[in-house]
């Protein structure tokens, strides 16, 4: 999330006037930088420096610089993981995006009064920690769990089936838990949407149609590009959730990451598949910030 | 007004949440000290102790026990592996008076100078242990480690759903159980029973010999369902799964929850890890470590361990207070003719991530 921040700071565009900063401003601004620094660009140059080093046989990091981490991470099994793993977390803010716009919507529409306490209901999950949510779907999805029981009990199959250690599992498991990150974005775009505008248009006459994909999506559409981002990153390096839901036979490139520095003890060839991941998150940012810029 | 600030707390137990993983259940908890007892042998260092072990491992009530006859504070950090407290302990990050590293750790701390010395006179109730779980291999003469608990691996089977016999783990991978098979998430697991299936050493894990096993992985992996190192019993309650190759403890605990399922030590031999207490080099309290060592090798205190967490226990004064259900468990207490046929694991070094790289290659494939 943290890889999200600069976006604002950046996106302030030709229009505000520039001076320089005063002291007070850095005073101001100083806890901020401190963070950054200490816990993003210290972190991150350490990860990459350890992604050229080399290890010994007991996992420790050897500082020889090679190139061979990242010569390895380009080997076909590697780059599978990958693809399966973007794959999982495309397919999960795709539904996100379907299934959260309109619960977004009609609570940014919704009377006043009530929009707290819709939006607290899409938080009350979220009181629980993700893990022990985690294992709850597990025993709903199991062979003997609550879905195959009822599946079973009204007729319409007569064994119980698979759910549980599937894909289908993994991207329930993914949406599930990202769905509130997708929501709060368009909610706050929503609730600003001026009304006048949806009115203007049906007055032009527009079509349902026309005003949803011509108007309210252009106006939502920083909400939902927050959104997306918010889902789609931590998806594709997300690991308890989708070892837990998907049994470790469709491994994902963070479970293959968390591997390397514990149980594979090799550190920097960890390092360097987060690198390379890390890269990937980057070059994403930036696309979607130019294009915001292009807009 | 009231939307804003809802929406802020929102967003703050999302920004909370968003990190990814919750924080680690290893909560450093310090029982109350008792100043006055301290024994005159320990009074050169201060009463504290500081215990880095498996979770799930070592009962609560044996260390709050050893706090109040001592009056030594005793913290403690838990682990998930071997290799995660390597790379802790490897780091410098904490000052752990005591490790509960898996015999080939052993080996390879004891290779690395790494570990402490120990003192036998400190510790009389060595004289408690079963002869076949000391002077072993991986730290002949127990110089630097006292074994805590013992376990093998074997196959756990749902005699319900699975009519035919199973004897060995090619009897397991065979494809009309394919989708019904939990193993435990270990590479080098997998790998040592491939080994043990050609009649390879485990220990034996050349790039020659990787070669010869990894067609017979190849078609076993595809077979599997679930990988679980954790609670690899879970998929088996559930019936997700049918047969799984899971930890003895593991095993003993769904023999006692029901009668369907059934034990089996594989024909081709398996893993016999033994579990053990070691101090490392780096160490501000060996004495009260050692004193905590001679402590659980007590046969009551050790009882009390396997009443909890049911592996094989090694100390034989311990086993002799053990009731005739817990020591008629197959899981926890192999029999003879099993055991001579288990292997230990030795350190297998840099080819730890070839073993690694190999398994996740064929999970994928």
């Amino acid at each position: 999330m943290a890889g999200a921040a600069p976006i604002p700071i950046g996106a302030t565009g030709p229009a505000s006037y520039r001076r320089k900063p005063g002291l007070v401003a850095w005073l101001v601004l100083a806890p901020l930088l401190i963070w950054l620094v200490l816990f993003i660009v210290i972190p991150t140059a350490m990860l990459v420096m350890v992604s050229f080093a080399e290890r010994d046989s007991l996992g420790r990091v050897v500082y020889n610089f090679t190139f061979d981490n990242y010569l390895r991470a380009f080997d076909w099994v590697w780059l599978k993981v990958l693809i399966d793993s973007v794959w999982y977390a495309f397919l999960t803010t795709v539904i996100c995006m379907a299934v959260g716009f309109p619960v977004a919507y009609f609570i940014g529409r919704a009377p006043v009064q009530w929009r707290g306490i819709l939006l607290m209901l899409v938080m009350v999950p979220f009181w629980t920690s993700f893990l022990i949510r985690t294992y709850a779907w597990i025993t709903i999805l199991s062979r003997d769990g609550i879905v195959n029981g009822l599946l079973v009990a009204s007729g319409i199959f007569a064994e119980p089936v698979t759910l549980l250690y599937t894909p289908f599992a993994i991207v329930l498991g993914l949406v599930y838990n990202f769905l509130p990150f997708m929501i709060l974005p368009i909610y706050t775009s929503v609730e600003r949407l001026d009304g006048a505008m949806i009115e203007a248009a049906y007055d032009l006459g527009a079509g349902p149609t026309r005003a949803f994909a011509q108007v309210i999506i252009p106006l939502t559409s920083p909400g939902i590009t927050a959104g997306a981002l918010l889902v789609f990153i931590p998806s594709i390096a997300m690991f308890a959730i989708t070892t837990l839901m998907g049994g470790g036979a469709n491994p994902t490139i963070g479970e293959v990451i968390f591997k390397q520095f514990t149980s594979g003890r090799n550190q920097p060839f960890g390092a360097a598949l987060g690198t390379l991941l890390l890269v990937i998150f980057v070059v994403a940012l930036w696309l979607t910030r130019r294009q915001r810029e292009q807009d | 007004m009231k939307t804003k600030h809802t929406l802020m707390a929102a967003l703050t137990a999302l920004a909370l949440v968003g990190c990814g993983k919750a924080p680690d259940p290893k909560a450093a908890e310090e029982t109350p000290t008792k100043q006055a007892e301290a024994t005159p042998a320990l009074s050169m260092e201060a009463p504290k102790l500081s215990i880095f072990c498996w979770s799930e491992y070592i009962p609560q009530s044996v260390i709050d026990e050893f706090s109040q006859e001592t009056g030594i504070a005793v913290s403690v950090e838990n682990y998930a592996s071997n290799e995660e407290m390597l790379a802790k302990l490897l780091a410098g990050g904490g000052s752990y008076d005591i490790i509960q590293p898996s015999e080939y750790v052993v080996g390879a701390l004891i290779k690395e100078d790494l570990l402490m010395p120990i003192d036998h006179s400190k510790i009389p109730n060595l004289k408690n242990l079963d002869p076949r779980f000391v002077n072993m291999s991986f730290d002949p003469g127990n110089k630097f480690s006292v074994p805590f608990m013992a376990g093998s691996v074997g196959i756990v089977v749902n005699t319900e759903m699975v009519t035919e016999e199973i004897k060995s783990f090619s009897d397991v991978f065979q494809d009309k159980y394919a989708g019904k098979i939990v193993v435990l998430d270990d590479a080098r697991e997998i790998v040592s029973w491939g080994l043990q299936s050609l009649g390879i050493p485990v220990n034996d894990v050349s790039d020659e010999n990787l070669a010869k096993v990894k067609p017979v992985i190849s078609k076993w992996l595809p077979l599997v369902k679930v990988y679980d190192s954790d609670s690899p019993k879970t998929a088996l309650l559930n019936g997700d799964v049918t047969i799984g190759v899971v930890w003895g403890g593991e095993g003993a605990i769904l023999l006692n929850a029901d009668k369907k399922f059934k034990w089996v030590i594989p024909a081709e031999g398996t893993h016999l890890f033994v579990d053990s207490l070691a101090v490392p080099k780096t160490a501000k309290h060996p004495g009260n470590a050692q004193a905590f060592m001679d402590f659980i090798l007590r046969p009551e205190i050790s009882a009390k361990i396997s009443e909890a967490f049911p592996y094989l226990n090694p100390n034989l004064a311990a086993r002799a207070l053990l009731t005739p259900e817990q020591l008629a468990n197959a899981a926890s207490f192999p029999t003879d003719e099993e055991l001579a046929k288990m292997q230990t694991f030795e350190d297998i070094g840099q080819q730890a991530s070839k073993v690694d790289e190999m398994v996740t290659s064929l999970k994928v494939q």
